[in-house]
């Protein structure tokens, strides 16, 4: 029972869901054609009248094309969602898991910047290229483990992190430069003529065939693993399959339309909530759904009178309203937790005694380092008694790095280990998103806010966001399952948010991308030092939590043989994540990826007892958060990289070499 | 295309020669640095010794001229200038825009920080920027260079104005891909030149507070009757992408001819760009009228 995570205690017929959609789109269809008589207004769907005029060249060059590509983009990104979430054995997993989405992006950032000469082929065959180029990185990354679907999910969020980090440094020195491509990202449906749909449809179809071919075989994938080999599958060939035709459709979308948040996580949600079960159902009418809700939300969105400076990119405003429509859906799935299982295999390794004190000798090291030396007008320096006065600004930022990079380690830690789920992470729990989303209303509504203020603000998000959680789930006991996908909802919600606010092109963008990055630039003595305080308490208090840490990864049934109180334990270890997040959040902004990534490394190092594992997490991560912030500094100095960043390259490069060798 | 005349060259030239003359040497003299493009096109045009700016590169990319002085020192991002390195120009006053207001206690423990505002909403740009000009001249000890700046703009924008050609209100766009462009309208620099210049603008949908609007094509189609402006640059692959694209090929201005392309001015200029947008816009209308 790995795979069967949802079930549903109510039933509607998917049909229903279906009609109902699609009355709702013809219905917009209609209001939209209705300045010019239905019958000119369909006739320019495949020609154009004589007498010209400018209304029926928009009916016939930009309304129509755009609804049929919406609704190829919408069944495109369904399908691949099944697929997805069928070979990843994971309701999560979404046609961008593997990093196709940020890999086009990448790619595209690229060759604007260093090879524009590739754009004149075609925007759509660099963003293949470039997600192609992703997905071929996370097979080979998993290749070893025969695809099996922890390691793949993994090496997809560490995929879509790197080339997510690369991109972000690109746009944070090139920002003007690369402004087109960020309403790219944020996924605009908008057509001027036939061309992008005559690329799309042909592959669709393809994509579409091969997932009928592979229809019958992945449905042993609902198996575990064993036995689907004794009914004779070769599971690599399996997922080799389904995931290549999942990523082929999705990177065809993404290279025409852009980055469409939601769809393809949502269809095929709903169409099981809906009642679809068996796997070709879900197939048929997770494309369904998947075309009506983007081609009625793209619908609704022409609709907005022209009374914003800006236009909302449909890709965000998916996002946007599919986030409260996922929190609602979480509210009606009963969920059961995945088996203890689903982890990284695991090994046991001698010598952790030598392995921490090599760890902390590097930490201390690269405090030296990072206090000691560094660049100025005239080149490199070591800090003598001339310049000690340069020691001001570097304490205090060394200071934040570590501190909160303990805290978000101790984070992750403790996350990973409640919900076993090997994507847990403070950033995929949504309480940064939530924070950095007060933020940016607050950077955007206010003309000049102060620091303390915008500190008072991100609390407050936090906060408002923790109490979401807590309100989702409180019902549930705080499955694991659910409250991952609780935090997915609000993630989408804030990367929506934020696609949204970089589209517009509004200066003040620069402002929050460079918040965002994850730079402890912002760090000011009084706030390193509570900042340091607050790791301490928080390591001390985590240790509290050993005994409950040991226990809660074994399984829900084990633990309430034990006796432990499994609602309360989550109930304390979520606010305490909560609060960790938050704190290191508004130092260092949403984006530091140490959370996910320093957990994993201290189990991949071997220390797998609770205790070890925390403390073992809090020193990698103030590790890494120091060494990146050293070398964001100087590395294209004067201009600095955020150490989020950094300690996402540096820190996502280990992982990778790790997983691969798993 | 746009016509370049005798005097335009010596205008420029005269601009590129006070520049390089003035602010070199002089280590006694006070010593600015500014952290906003907008503002240090203006110091420059003031003869004011500068000492740091920020992203110097993107500035020649994205402002062009007037130049700044090789001796200046690139104080790296915009957003987050290198404080290590700020604190060891010891500058006399840093200059900022308020969008980074959040800076000032951190600056300030350097030298004192001015905020200098620009583009508010519901005020009048043309105003702002010479007040802007003003505040800053008075604030560099530089009130005579200031006065001549204005005197020397609206001089300019009075010649421009007999000059320009009677024309139909201007649609002016900045494309972003080959989908999207930014629609230049009300609060911006575009907007306020034509202001000064009594040509209409076509846009009249709300804009941000930089004076933009992001809109697909299909938008223009709403403005039959527009002289379309296209402001450079164009993204790489979009002119070909143009070619091929039904709806722009069918825009009335598009079909008629009515488009003229201007070289790249920093949208979010004062006074300098100013000037060299409406140059460049006048001697393009003009253009048409010479063949």
């Amino acid at each position: 029972m790995t795979t069967n995570v949802l079930t549903f205690n109510v039933r509607y017929h998917p049909r229903v869901l279906t009609l109902l959609l699609a009355a709702l789109t013809t219905f917009l269809t209609l209001s939209a054609l209705s300045p010019v008589p239905l019958g000119e207004a369909v006739r320019q769907l495949w020609t154009l009248d004589a007498p010209l005029t400018p209304t029926l060249a928009v009916i016939h060059f930009s309304f129509w094309p755009r609804l049929a590509m919406a609704l190829l983009a919408g069944a495109g990104l369904g399908l691949a969602g099944v697929l997805m979430q069928q070979v990843l054995r994971n309701p999560l997993a979404s046609p961008t898991t593997l990093g196709v989405a940020s890999g086009a992006n990448l790619g595209l950032m690229m060759a604007t910047l260093f090879a524009p000469g590739l754009l004149d082929w075609g925007r759509e065959w660099v963003a293949l290229a470039g997600g192609a180029a992703a997905m071929g990185g996370v097979f080979l990354l998993a290749w070893r483990s025969e695809l099996s679907p922890p390691v793949v999910v993994l090496a997809g969020l560490v995929m879509n992190l790197y080339a997510g980090a690369l991109g972000m440094v690109l746009l944070l020195f090139h920002q003007e430069a690369l402004k087109g491509l960020l309403i790219w990202g944020a996924g605009s449906l908008a057509q001027n003529g036939w061309n992008d749909l005559n690329f799309l449809w042909p592959r669709l179809l393809l994509g579409i065939f091969a997932a009928l071919l592979l229809l019958r075989p992945l449905q042993l994938l609902t198996l575990d693993d064993a036995s689907a080999r004794s009914l004779g599958a070769s599971l690599k060939v399996l997922r080799v399959g389904g995931l290549g035709v999942a990523v082929f459709i999705t990177a065809c979308v993404v290279s025409v339309v852009g980055i469409i948040g939601f769809i393809g996580l949502a269809a095929p949600n709903l169409a099981r909530l809906a009642g679809a079960r068996r796997l070709g159902e879900r197939v048929v009418y997770a494309m369904l759904l998947g075309a009506l809700l983007l081609a009625s939300t793209d619908l609704a969105l022409q609709q907005i009178p022209n009374m914003l400076p800006t236009l909302i990119p449909t890709g965000a405003a998916t996002a946007a309203l599919g986030a409260p429509l996922l929190l609602w859906l979480i509210t009606r799935l009963s969920l059961t937790t995945p088996s203890a299982s689903q982890g990284l295999p695991v090994h046991a390794a001698p010598h952790l005694g030598r392995r921490s004190g090599i760890l902390m000798g590097l930490t201390l090291l690269s405090v030296l380092i990072a206090l000691l030396l560094g660049q100025g007008a005239n080149g490199w320096f070591w800090v003598d008694s001339g310049s000690v006065d340069v020691l001001q600004w570097r304490w205090p930022r060394l200071l934040a790095a570590a501190s909160s990079g303990v805290l978000l380690a101790l984070a992750g830690t403790l996350l990973q280990r409640v919900t076993s789920n090997p994507m847990a992470s403070p950033e995929v729990l949504g309480v940064s998103g939530g924070s950095a989303i007060a933020l940016i209303v607050a950077i955007y509504t206010v003309s000049s806010p102060s620091p303390v203020m915008l500190l008072g603000v991100g609390t407050l998000g936090a906060l408002v966001t923790l109490g979401v959680l807590i309100l989702f789930n409180y019902r549930s006991g705080f499955t694991p399952v659910r409250l991952l996908l609780t935090g997915v909802a609000i993630t989408a919600l804030f990367d929506a948010v934020r696609a949204y606010i970089l589209a517009g092109g509004d200066p003040r963008g620069q402002q929050v991308l460079a918040w965002l990055s994850g730079s402890t630039y912002y760090a000011t003595p009084t706030g390193a030092i509570s900042i340091a305080m607050i790791a301490a308490i928080g390591i001390a208090s985590t240790l509290l939590f050993c005994r409950w840490l040991a226990v809660l990864p074994l399984g829900d049934e084990t633990s309430t043989a034990i006796g432990l109180p499994l609602r309360r334990a989550r109930l304390s270890l979520l606010a305490l994540v909560g609060l960790l997040t938050a704190s290191a959040t508004l130092v260092v902004g949403p984006l530091t990826f140490v959370g996910l990534l320093a957990p994993h490394l201290a189990k991949m190092l071997g220390f797998q007892h609770a205790r070890a594992h925390l403390l073992s997490a809090a020193l990698i991560g103030a590790l890494i958060m120091t060494s990146a912030d050293w070398l964001g500094r100087q590395w294209l100095f004067p201009q600095e990289i955020p150490a989020g960043l950094i300690a996402s390259l540096i820190g996502g490069a280990y992982f990778m070499w790790r997983l691969a060798r798993i | 295309m746009r016509t370049l005349e005798p005097r335009h060259f010596a205008v420029l030239l005269m601009g590129w020669v006070l520049t390089l003359v003035s602010p070199l040497g002089n280590a006694a003299s006070p010593q600015w640095v500014t952290l906003d493009w907008t503002l240090a096109e203006t110091l420059i045009a003031l003869e004011a010794p500068l000492s740091g700016v920020a992203q110097i590169d993107a500035y020649h990319a994205w402002v062009g001229e007037p130049r700044i002085p090789e001796t200046v020192v690139d104080l790296g991002l915009r957003t987050q200038p290198n404080l290590e390195l700020l604190a060891d120009l010891a500058p006399d006053a840093i200059f900022i825009s308020p969008m980074f207001s959040n800076l000032t206690a951190r600056l300030s423990r350097i030298a004192p920080v001015e905020p200098l505002p620009l583009y508010q909403t519901d005020s009048d740009t043309w105003q702002e920027m010479q007040e802007l000009t003003r505040k800053l001249g008075e604030r560099v000890d530089r009130e005579r260079q200031a006065e001549t700046l204005i005197a020397a703009t609206k001089a300019l924008f009075d010649r421009l104005k007999d000059r320009t050609p009677t024309t139909a209100p201007l649609l002016m766009v900045q494309f972003m891909d080959e989908r999207h462009v930014r629609v230049f309208g009300k609060n911006g620099l575009y907007h306020a030149v034509l202001e000064q210049l009594g040509i209409a603008n076509a846009w009249q949908a709300p804009t941000n507070a930089w004076g933009f609007s992001l809109a697909g094509i299909d938008a223009l189609a709403a403005y039959p009757d527009a002289q379309l402006v296209v402001i450079e640059p164009l993204p790489i692959g979009v002119e070909a992408a143009l070619a091929n694209s039904g709806l722009w090929q069918h825009l009335p201005s598009v079909r008629e001819g009515r488009v003229i392309t201007l070289p790249p001015v920093w949208s979010f200029g004062a006074l300098p760009s100013a000037q060299r947008f409406a140059r460049t816009l006048v001697s393009a209308l003009e253009a048409p009228h010479d063949d």
